[in-house]
């Protein structure tokens, strides 16, 4: 069947033209090349390499940016791709996110002029991945603590430290890595094949099989000063592309949502049991009206984010409750439409599972639930409740 | 080197259709796109652009939706799009004068065309043009090159495939090929939101539309589909081999 994309109050109508023929370009992609091949690509546990070749030929990594080769597309625009890319599945998104909010975004703002030229047109194009070095094993939520540090030694910077959960790592020919320089927290840019540095893949996921994510390993990583971005000091660094790849998230869920609804919508009316269509009886369309309620609003939160973050006038807060719902529906509709479809539900011949055991990862990268809760609960009292020691 | 490539744009193959009264309830059409086998010819005349260097022109002519059409063929490399706007209820041949004016107007050599709609399915806008502007005509076309003052087109045959070479004004009405579709891409998009679609009326044509000799007297709906056969038990093994091989020719 062909897919319906659920749209209960039009709010696709709310874009401008430009912005549905960017996702019709990206649906269609999603529907010719992805579904009919991303089974496969979870088992083998390989991200395709034409999907990058394709997703830089679109011309859709870093959607947002201006110049530079980049496409200089609104974030409404923005948020629609991530929502079509996801519906395929959320590894493929992920890598956009990375690839576009997470590496080339901090070399965009916070880079010289020398490093933009160098580094944004390839990856705008694809032709280089990128990847972005945060999260370290024992710091997570709590990245401000982190242990990698830069040492300034004249003529060079040396990198000690780890990374972990660090998607496309492997894959990256250049990855944004955070670590402290006397203490504070400075971007670096990191070549694949810099001496002293390595992106181990991490195997064995349950969740975003698709994705390639790694460790990625400093040992004495000796790299040339004019690796250092100069724009940004302290955690706004790196928390500046969280904002932005997790605005793509709150976009990027719903295209999981509506995938899982879609199939579910499909099954339900197929399946007969006790003579009649299971979407005939009560508890199931009481499942399906509570999908479609969830959606509707997930898409309207999602919508107006869009506006306010083109329009400037969005706050960190706004990201995380929009993050924070819309993963929450995503997987409990998924969870739901595992039921709505029985045994059958756990077969790669429906993409619920896969969507479901995604969704977890989202549900805890990008700032957990519990996290954005904080974030919002901080909003409300004033009162910072991370931490006891502050 | 001026192409035209005509273009209509239909209800989605993949979109569910409801029929109500003497047609599609055009309202009930979630998605409507170009018609496939014109994909096919606009793709050609790109191509032919490409390596002949020229103009490509974009023509339709239907309701005012059918912009949406042009402007998805400008983000793939049309340049000059053309709409021309439909006045009630037209016959084919009604639109294939429209068409032919408009070829005319804009000085195309060559014009290109799927083999039919997938809505209708008549089959007439090629040879019918051809026949309006005295062109030569080929159907069924699965790629088309030029050289020299020869456009080279190949098309099936009883013996296979053939290769057929004309001069002059030539319309080829396009078979679904071997050809791979290009995708747009964000910069397209970019550029056709720019592209101005040249608005014109059967009377900027000079074009004055008659009575229609076609008239419809009746339709039938497809017959609803007979019910699948169902056997239970092995006893039935042969029959159910024997019916997949002689009548559903599956094994």
């Amino acid at each position: 069947m062909a897919y319906e994309a659920l749209d209960f109050y039009d709010v696709d109508s709310l874009l401008s033209e430009e912005e549905r023929m960017v996702r019709d370009m990206v649906r269609d992609w999603v529907d010719e090349e992805v579904i009919p091949n991303i089974e496969n690509a979870c088992r083998d546990g390989v991200f395709p390499d034409e999907w990058r070749v394709s997703l830089g030929e679109m011309g859709v990594l870093g959607a947002p940016l201006k110049g530079y080769g980049c496409p200089g597309l609104s974030y409404a625009a923005y948020g629609v791709i991530c929502r079509e890319l996801e519906r395929g599945d959320s590894g493929l998104r992920s890598f956009a996110s990375v690839q576009g909010s997470l590496a080339m975004y901090p070399i965009w703002d916070f880079g010289s002029k020398e490093q933009k030229n160098h580094y944004l047109p390839k990856m705008a194009s694809g032709e280089w991945i990128g990847c972005f070095g945060l999260t370290e094993p024992d710091y997570g939520s709590n990245p401000g603590d982190m242990i990698t540090k830069a040492e300034d030694k004249g003529d060079h910077y040396l990198i000690n430290g780890a990374k972990m959960w660090i998607t496309n790592g492997t894959i990256a020919e250049v990855a944004v890595v955070w670590a402290k320089l006397d203490g504070v927290i400075r971007g670096f840019i990191v070549e694949k094949n810099d001496p002293g540095f390595s992106a181990p893949e991490m195997k064995g996921k349950h969740s975003l099989k698709a994705s390639v994510t790694s460790e990625l390993v400093f040992q004495d990583c000796k790299i040339p000063k004019n690796r250092i971005l100069p724009g940004v000091k302290g955690l706004r660094g790196p928390f500046s592309c969280l904002n932005n790849a997790r605005f793509g998230i709150s976009w990027g869920a719903l295209g999981s949502a509506q995938a899982c609804f879609d199939s579910a919508k499909e099954y339900a009316m197929s399946r007969i049991q006790f003579n009649h269509p299971i979407a005939s009886y009560q508890l199931v369309q009481n499942k399906l009206a509570w999908m479609l309620r969830e959606i509707t609003k997930g898409q309207l939160l999602a919508y107006h984010l869009a506006q306010k973050k083109d329009a400037g006038t969005w706050i960190p807060e706004h990201i995380s409750l929009a993050k924070m719902n819309n993963v929450d529906i995503a997987l409990e509709i998924a969870r739901v439409a595992r039921d709505i479809h029985g045994a059958n539900g756990i077969l790669d011949e429906y993409p619920i599972m896969r969507h479901m055991a995604n969704l977890e990862s989202v549900k805890t990268y990008e700032g957990t639930h519990d996290i954005h809760n904080l974030i919002i609960g901080r909003h409300i009292t004033g009162i910072q409740a991370f931490t006891r020691d502050a | 080197m001026n192409i035209a490539v005509l273009l209509k744009q239909v209800p989605d193959t993949t979109a569910k259709i409801i029929i109500a009264g003497e047609g599609v309830d055009e309202n009930s059409v979630s998605k409507w796109s170009m018609s496939p086998y014109d994909e096919y010819a606009l793709e050609s005349g790109l191509r032919m652009k490409e390596n002949n260097g020229g103009v490509l022109i974009a023509i339709t002519c239907g309701p005012d939706r059918s912009k949406k059409m042009l402007t998805d063929a400008a983000a793939v490399g049309a340049d000059t799009l053309v709409y021309i706007s439909d006045e009630g209820v037209m016959d084919s041949t009604h639109v294939q004068q429209l068409l032919a004016a408009a070829i005319r107007k804009y000085e195309a050599d060559v014009v290109l065309c799927g083999k039919q709609a997938a809505d209708t399915n008549a089959g007439s806008t090629g040879p019918g043009v051809a026949e309006i502007l005295e062109a030569t005509c080929v159907t069924l076309v699965s790629e088309v090159s030029y050289t020299d003052g020869n456009y080279i087109t190949m098309r099936p045959s009883n013996a296979g495939s053939e290769k057929v070479s004309t001069q002059g004004t030539s319309v080829f009405a396009f078979d679904k090929g071997s050809t791979e579709l290009r995708r747009p891409n964000v910069r397209g998009i970019m550029m056709a939101k720019k592209k101005i679609i040249e608005s014109i009326t059967p009377s900027d044509l000079g074009v004055h539309l008659g009575d229609s000799n076609v008239h419809l007297d009746s339709q039938t709906p497809p017959p609803e589909k007979a019910a699948g056969q169902k056997f239970e038990g092995s006893e039935h093994v042969s029959t159910v081999v024997s019916k997949l091989r002689n009548e559903a020719n599956v094994i």
